[in-house]
């Protein structure tokens, strides 16, 4: 393949493949890369997005941001927020991908289809949607806890139980489009070993972690990742519609409150400081994934 | 491989439990929009209302520019597609069928900006539209979405299915790029191209996080937007022009849906992994 490629670069074109790149890596460069950097060296300015100076103070931005007990909080809820969306959407579409495939093996296009269905609709249309379905007085599903003589949580003005409800909100759009990934992978991994295993009777759970789970790794680290990076961020519509990330600040993740400190508090080296430092973490999750590769992990598609 | 029903009828009531839990929202809001308030306070549980009802949508209509919303979301939704097909689609062409200096570290840089939190370059980006002012606009909303690297991944994964040895006769026959491009490699690429569009117009249709740090003024709102209003009063009279409001705006992407599952659920099965 290399070599037949080689015979249409032979002609010279690569000037061609530069043309073509262009139009993309102009719109990237210019709100991509180029804001990427301007962020970092508002990190170091102390500004508020109107006064014509900005005044350069160094790490002054970082200290504070480290030193404010509101980070703490937003990241141990953004560690929350991040546990409960791994636990509903990579450990269930994995498990469910594999049962789909091996233990049903039938009507695999409808629940495909059903469950990535929601994948198109807007968030802030399910937000509005569940703030009503889960109306703890007049909502449906508080309605059906009566009958059994339970209350509904008022939800939206408790710690744990407000994260816990805009993951949900955030589950709904993004559990279809990791199972479906998953489900491909799982799907093409080759049906000989799998066939026997299970005639050396290997229990099913078995045959998942030893045998499925490796072979298509490579996936399940890519979703694993994709659903902690934007997850977060998906979040912030939930959030940014049902709660602006109250009560005070316990439904905040790290992505909603940068945009508070610079579009509700206007301090702009505050925001930009802690979206690198989140940037940073997220970075060294990459690293790590990059790490897993370089070992080797297992490539469904070569 | 046979396995037994025993085992596999209880995991068909999970998966069935699963999705009435994601679809029942759909359906209570279809059927809430029909009720009047009264009825939906009265009779939360009954689907549909044996008295439907227009006059949530009549109100919608009365209170905001609702035509000139819709308008707006489907003006958005449509250039940034047109704008982002063609740039993913060029990119992803280069990437595929050429050789260059660079390429590889290029690929790398573009994609991996899929891992980049728009809290990185939001306030740069809100500070470049209002300069060009642009701010309270439908192409300050446009600009910063005509490129990205979902669909230059999207699509170079599309194009790498189709065989190299087919664009290397074409090039025997001394054809040009551009026939090449027209006349095999679109026709051929044409199912993924079609579903990634849908899935940009898509997701430019439902975009929340950056209109609303653009567009102030209720003439230029686009549908999530609009509906974001219907929020404030909680437990107030809205709830169902709420649901109303969320019935037009989900459902193009649910019609789109419904027409090209096969060929989305396609590109994204096939779309892999690197």
């Amino acid at each position: 393949m290399t070599a037949s490629l080689k015979k249409i670069s032979a002609n010279k074109q690569a000037w061609f493949a530069y043309g073509m790149l262009l139009p993309s890596v102009v719109i990237m460069a210019v709100f991509m890369f180029w804001p990427f950097l301007y962020t970092i060296y508002l990190s170091f300015f102390d500004w508020n997005m109107i006064k014509p100076t900005k005044e350069f103070v160094g790490l002054q931005n970082y200290i504070n941001v480290l030193k404010d007990p509101i980070t703490y909080k937003v990241f141990w809820n953004s560690a929350v927020y991040i546990f409960i969306l791994l636990v509903i959407n990579f450990t269930v579409p994995y498990i469910f991908a594999f049962i789909l495939d091996f233990v049903i093996g039938k009507m695999n296009g409808f629940y495909k289809s059903a469950f990535f269905l929601p994948a198109f609709i807007s968030l802030v249309v399910g937000s509005i949607l569940f703030t009503w379905i889960l109306n703890p007085i007049s909502g449906p599903v508080a309605i059906v806890m009566g009958w059994f003589g339970l209350e509904m949580p008022i939800w939206s003005k408790l710690d744990g139980w407000v994260i816990f409800v805009l993951s949900l909100i955030t589950s709904w759009k993004i559990f279809g489009y990791n199972f479906i990934l998953l489900y491909a992978s799982i799907n093409g991994i080759s049906r000989e070993i799998i066939e026997a295993a299970r005639l050396d009777n290997v229990p099913l759970w078995k045959i998942f972690f030893h045998i499925v789970v490796p072979m298509s790794s490579a996936t399940g680290i890519y979703i694993f990742i994709i659903t902690i990076v934007q997850g977060l961020q998906f979040a912030f519509t939930p959030i940014k519609v049902i709660t602006q990330g109250g009560p005070n600040y316990a439904s905040s993740n790290v992505i909603y409150h940068a945009y508070h400190e610079a579009f509700v508090l206007y301090r702009t080296g505050h925001s930009a400081a802690l979206s690198i430092l989140t940037m940073v973490i997220f970075v060294i999750l990459l690293i790590l994934e990059f790490k897993y590769v370089e070992r080797g992990i297992y490539y469904e598609n070569k | 491989m046979k396995i037994s029903k025993k085992v596999s009828v209880p995991w068909h009531i999970v998966f069935l439990i699963t999705i009435f839990l994601l679809i029942f929202p759909i359906v209570f809001a279809v059927g809430s929009s029909f009720k009047t308030l009264q009825d939906a306070y009265n009779n939360p549980l009954s689907l549909f209302s044996l008295n439907p009802t227009l006059e949530n949508y009549q109100t919608f209509f009365d209170s905001l520019p609702a035509l000139q919303i819709t308008l707006n979301t489907f003006l958005i939704a449509s250039v940034v597609t047109i704008f982002k097909v063609v740039t993913s689609f060029l990119a992803a062409y280069a990437f595929v069928y050429f050789i260059f200096k660079g390429k590889n570290t290029l690929y790398f840089i573009l994609i991996s900006t899929i891992f980049l939190p728009f809290t990185v370059t939001m306030i740069p980006n809100y500070l470049i539209i209002s300069n060009l002012g642009l701010s309270d606009s439908l192409w300050g909303v446009v600009l910063p979405q005509l490129a990205d690297a979902m669909g230059i991944f999207l699509l170079t994964q599309a194009l790498r299915t189709i065989p190299v040895s087919l664009i290397e006769v074409a090039r025997l026959d001394d054809m040009s790029h551009w026939q090449i491009m027209r006349d095999i490699v679109l026709p051929l690429a044409r199912p993924a191209v079609t579903s990634t569009s849908i899935w940009f117009f898509i997701t430019a249709w439902n975009e929340y996080v950056w209109p609303v740090l653009i567009l102030k003024s209720t003439e230029n709102f686009t549908l999530p937007l609009a509906l974001q209003m219907y929020i404030s009063s909680e437990g107030g009279t809205n709830f169902t022009v709420a649901m109303a409001v969320s019935v037009i705006t989900m459902i193009i992407p649910l019609a789109l849906y419904l027409m090209f599952q096969r060929y989305i659920i396609g590109t994204f099965t096939s779309s892999g992994i690197k």
